[in-house]
C-alpha cells in the first residue's frame, strides 16, 4: 500500500477507533489467551449487539443537536410490555414484538412532538418523559420481573450461527446496514444531519424541522425498543430495571467515536466502534481482576485515553494538511 | 393495563400463612395506622414485601400497609418518596435504607414527626431514630452460603468467584468479608470478587466475560446478589459446566430451576416477606405506645446493635420447593414472641 493511500486511509474518521479497538484486542489477548475464545467472542458479540442499538438510539438524537435521557427508560418500557403481553396476555411472539416497537416508536414520537411543539430543550423534555415512562414501567410491573417468556425467544437469545454468531448480532447488523443507508443515501438522513448543523439553515432550504425532529425521536425510540426486546431474549426474563444504566454508554459510544454532540456529524461504523471500545474496556476490567471499588476510575481513564487517542489523530491529521 | 401475579401455590401459602401469623400475634392497633414499606429502589428482592404488608394489614387491623417503590435505587428518590409519603398522610415506616448513613437524617425528620420507623432488609449506622434493624444477617448468611459451596466442591484447595451487589448497599462489603474468611477458613482462595453488578446489563456482560477467559481457573461460584444468581445460573446452563458448583441467594425462578436441574448447588434464602409482616406489625405497636424494651437481645452487626435476624436458610434440590414453609417458620417463630421479647406495652 502506497504512503498517500495509507494517509487517506488515516483521514477516514473510522480509522483512529478502528486502530485503538484492534490494539486493546490485541493487548487483551496478549494477557489472557482466552480472550478469543468462541465462548469469549459470542459474549462480546452480544454485548456489542445490545449496546449499539442503544448507542443508535442516542446517535440519531446526538445528530439532529438534541440529547435523549429517556432512551432507557423507553427501551425499559418495551422491554417489559414484550415480557409482560407473553405472560400476561399470552400474545404470540410476533405480535408481542411489534406491539412493543409500536410503544417504542410512540414514546420517542411524543418526545419529539413535544420538543417540537412546545420549543422546550430536549433535555428538560426528555428528563420528564423518563420519568413518565420510568413510572409507567414501575406501575405494571410493581418492580418485579416477567418471567414468562416464550421458549423460541429464549432460543432465539441463547442460538448462535455456525456455532458462533449470536442471533442477537443478527438484527442489529441488519438495522446497522439499514441506518448507514439511511443516513447517507437517503433524502431524511441528510435532512436529519441538515437539522443537527444549521437548524435555521435547513428550515430556510425548505426543509420541515418540526417533522425531523419528530421522526429522529421515533427513530430514536424504535431503536431503544429493539435494545429492550433483545435483552429479554438474552436474560430470558424481563427485568423492570432493564434500561437503567443505559444512558452513560449511550453517550459514551457515539462520542468515542467522534460525533459531534451539538449535531450534524454522527457516524454509524465509528459509534460502532465505540461501543466496541467500551465492552473491550468492559471485559478487560474483569479479566484482568481490578479491584471491584476501583473499577469505575479506571473505566472512565481508559475511555478518557481512547478519546485522547483519537483527538490526537484528529490533530495530527490537521497539522499535516496545513 | 398488565398485572403482575405471583404465582397461586406461592401466594396460597403466603396468605396461610400470614393467617397463621396472625392467630400467634396479639391483634390490637391503632386504626389510623398508615404504614409506609419503602425500598431504595426497585427490586425483585421485595417482590414478598408488598403481600407482606398488605396481609399484615389485614391481620392486625391497620388502616394501610402500602409498598412504595421509588424510581431508580438512589437516596435522593428515597428520601423525597419519604417526605413525600409523610406529606400524604403515612405515620409509620419500614425502609430499606438507601445508604446506612446518608438515610439517617431522614429517619431522624420521620421520627421527629411522630412517624417511627423500622428498618428492614438493611440497617442504618448507629446512632439513629431508627426503632431496630430487622434484616438477614448478611455476613453470617454470605459465610454459610460459602461453607456450602466449599462443601460441595470437595476436598483440596479450591478457587471461588464471588458474585455481589450495588457497592454503595451497607451489605455489599458485610459479604465481601465473610466469603473472604469462609474461603480463608479452609485454606481457599477468592479469586475474584465481582461487584455493583446487581442489575441485569452489567452482570450478563461481566459473569459472562468472567466466565469466558476464566472457567477453568475457577471451582466454585458464591452470588451474594439476587441479579447476579440469575445471570451466573443461565450462564452454566449455556456453557452446560457442571464441575463448576455454585450457591446462589434468594429465590428467583430461574434460580430454582437451576438448583432442580442440577446447575446450582443451593441457595441462600432469605425473609423479605417476614421482615414486611413483622416489621409493619411492629411500628403500629409503636404507634400503639409500646417502647423498644431498652434490655432487648438485640444482635449486633457491622452498622448497629440494635440487630434481629429475619432468617437465613440454604435450600437445595431436596427442599427446594419447600422454601416457602421453611420462612413461614421462621416468620411465625420470630413474631410469636416478637413483643414480649423486643417491646414493652403498656
Amino acid at each position: 500500500m502506497s504512503k498517500q493511500s495509507l494517509l487517506r486511509l488515516a483521514q477516514a474518521d473510522w480509522f483512529g477507533p478502528l486502530v485503538v479497538t484492534l490494539a486493546a484486542i490485541a493487548i487483551i489477548r496478549g494477557f489472557s489467551p482466552d480472550f478469543l475464545s468462541p465462548y469469549n467472542i459470542q459474549t462480546l458479540l452480544i454485548a456489542l449487539a445490545i449496546n449499539a442499538l442503544i448507542a443508535f438510539s442516542q446517535m440519531i438524537i446526538i445528530a439532529i443537536g438534541q440529547m435523549n435521557l429517556s432512551v432507557g427508560a423507553i427501551g425499559g418500557l418495551a422491554a417489559i410490555a414484550f415480557a409482560g403481553m407473553m405472560q400476561v396476555w399470552h400474545l404470540p411472539v410476533a405480535l408481542a414484538a411489534i406491539l412493543s416497537l409500536l410503544i417504542g416508536i410512540f414514546c420517542g414520537a411524543l418526545n419529539g412532538a413535544l420538543i417540537s411543539a412546545t420549543g422546550i430543550s430536549a433535555f428538560v423534555i426528555t428528563l420528564a418523559t423518563l420519568a413518565i415512562y420510568k413510572g409507567i414501567n414501575l406501575g405494571i410491573t410493581q418492580a418485579q420481573p416477567f418471567y414468562g417468556i416464550a421458549a423460541s425467544v429464549k432460543h432465539f437469545g441463547n442460538a448462535a450461527l455456525f456455532g458462533l454468531i449470536p442471533m442477537l448480532a443478527v438484527p442489529t447488523a441488519i438495522i446497522a446496514v439499514a441506518l448507514w443507508f439511511l443516513l447517507t443515501r437517503l433524502p431524511i438522513g441528510r435532512f436529519i444531519l441538515a437539522v443537527g448543523g444549521n437548524e435555521h439553515a435547513a428550515s430556510l432550504s425548505g426543509i420541515s424541522v418540526r417533522s425531523v425532529v419528530i421522526l429522529a425521536h421515533a427513530i430514536s425510540g424504535f431503536l431503544a425498543a429493539c435494545a429492550g426486546m433483545l435483552l429479554v431474549a438474552r436474560l430470558q426474563l424481563g427485568q423492570p430495571s432493564i434500561g437503567d444504566d443505559w444512558l452513560i454508554l449511550s453517550f459514551a459510544a457515539p462520542v468515542i467515536g467522534g460525533a459531534v454532540l451539538s449535531g450534524g456529524h454522527v457516524s454509524v461504523v465509528t459509534t460502532l466502534l465505540g461501543v466496541a471500545m467500551v465492552a473491550l474496556i468492559t471485559q478487560a476490567l474483569v479479566v484482568f481482576s481490578i479491584d471491584p471499588f476501583l473499577v469505575q476510575v479506571v473505566l472512565g481513564l481508559l475511555i478518557l485515553a481512547a478519546v485522547g487517542i483519537n483527538r490526537l489523530r484528529e490533530t495530527h491529521l490537521i497539522a499535516r494538511r496545513a | 393495563m398488565l398485572r403482575r401475579s405471583m404465582p397461586r401455590v406461592m401466594r396460597a401459602l403466603l396468605v396461610a400463612g400470614a393467617f397463621g401469623c396472625a392467630a400467634i400475634g396479639p391483634v390490637y392497633a391503632a386504626s389510623d395506622t398508615m404504614v409506609a414499606l419503602v425500598p431504595p429502589g426497585p427490586h425483585p428482592y421485595f417482590a414478598t414485601w408488598k403481600q407482606g404488608g398488605a396481609d399484615a394489614a389485614k391481620a392486625f387491623g391497620l388502616k394501610a400497609a402500602d409498598f412504595k417503590v421509588p424510581q431508580q435505587w438512589q437516596l435522593s428518590e428515597q428520601n423525597e418518596l419519604l417526605e413525600s409519603l409523610l406529606a400524604q398522610g403515612y405515620n409509620g415506616f419500614v425502609i430499606f435504607p438507601g445508604d446506612p448513613v446518608g438515610s439517617v437524617s431522614t429517619v431522624s425528620e420521620m421520627v421527629s414527626n411522630g412517624a417511627p420507623v423500622v428498618t428492614a432488609g438493611g440497617c442504618l449506622k448507629d446512632p439513629s431514630d431508627a426503632a431496630f434493624c430487622l434484616a438477614t444477617d448478611t455476613g453470617n448468611s454470605a459465610y454459610l452460603g460459602t461453607k456450602q459451596l466449599i462443601r460441595a466442591m470437595g476436598p483440596g484447595k479450591k478457587r471461588i468467584l464471588h458474585l455481589t451487589g450495588f457497592l454503595a448497599d451497607p451489605n455489599t462489603q458485610l459479604r465481601i468479608d465473610a466469603v473472604e474468611k469462609a474461603a480463608t477458613e479452609s485454606g481457599d482462595q477468592v479469586v475474584q470478587v465481582i461487584a455493583d453488578i446487581d442489575a441485569p446489563e452489567p452482570a450478563a456482560e461481566k459473569v459472562n466475560a468472567y466466565l469466558a477467559a476464566h472457567a477453568n481457573d475457577v471451582d466454585g461460584i458464591i452470588s451474594t446478589a439476587w441479579v447476579p444468581s440469575v445471570v451466573a445460573a443461565n450462564a452454566l446452563r449455556k456453557i452446560g459446566d457442571k464441575r463448576i458448583h455454585m450457591v446462589a441467594i434468594d429465590t428467583d425462578q430461574v434460580v430454582l430451576q437451576a438448583i432442580k436441574d442440577g446447575y446450582v448447588d443451593g441457595t441462600m434464602i432469605q425473609n423479605p416477606y417476614g421482615q414486611a409482616y413483622i416489621g409493619a406489625y411492629a411500628v403500629d405497636k409503636l404507634r400503639s405506645g409500646c417502647q423498644v424494651k431498652a434490655d432487648a437481645p438485640f444482635k449486633s452487626n457491622a452498622l448497629t446493635k440494635k440487630f434481629i435476624d429475619s432468617g437465613t436458610a440454604f435450600v437445595d434440590a431436596h427442599d427446594v420447593d419447600s422454601y416457602v414453609q421453611t420462612m413461614q417458620d421462621k416468620t411465625k417463630q420470630l413474631l410469636s414472641t416478637f413483643a414480649t421479647t423486643y417491646l414493652t406495652c403498656k
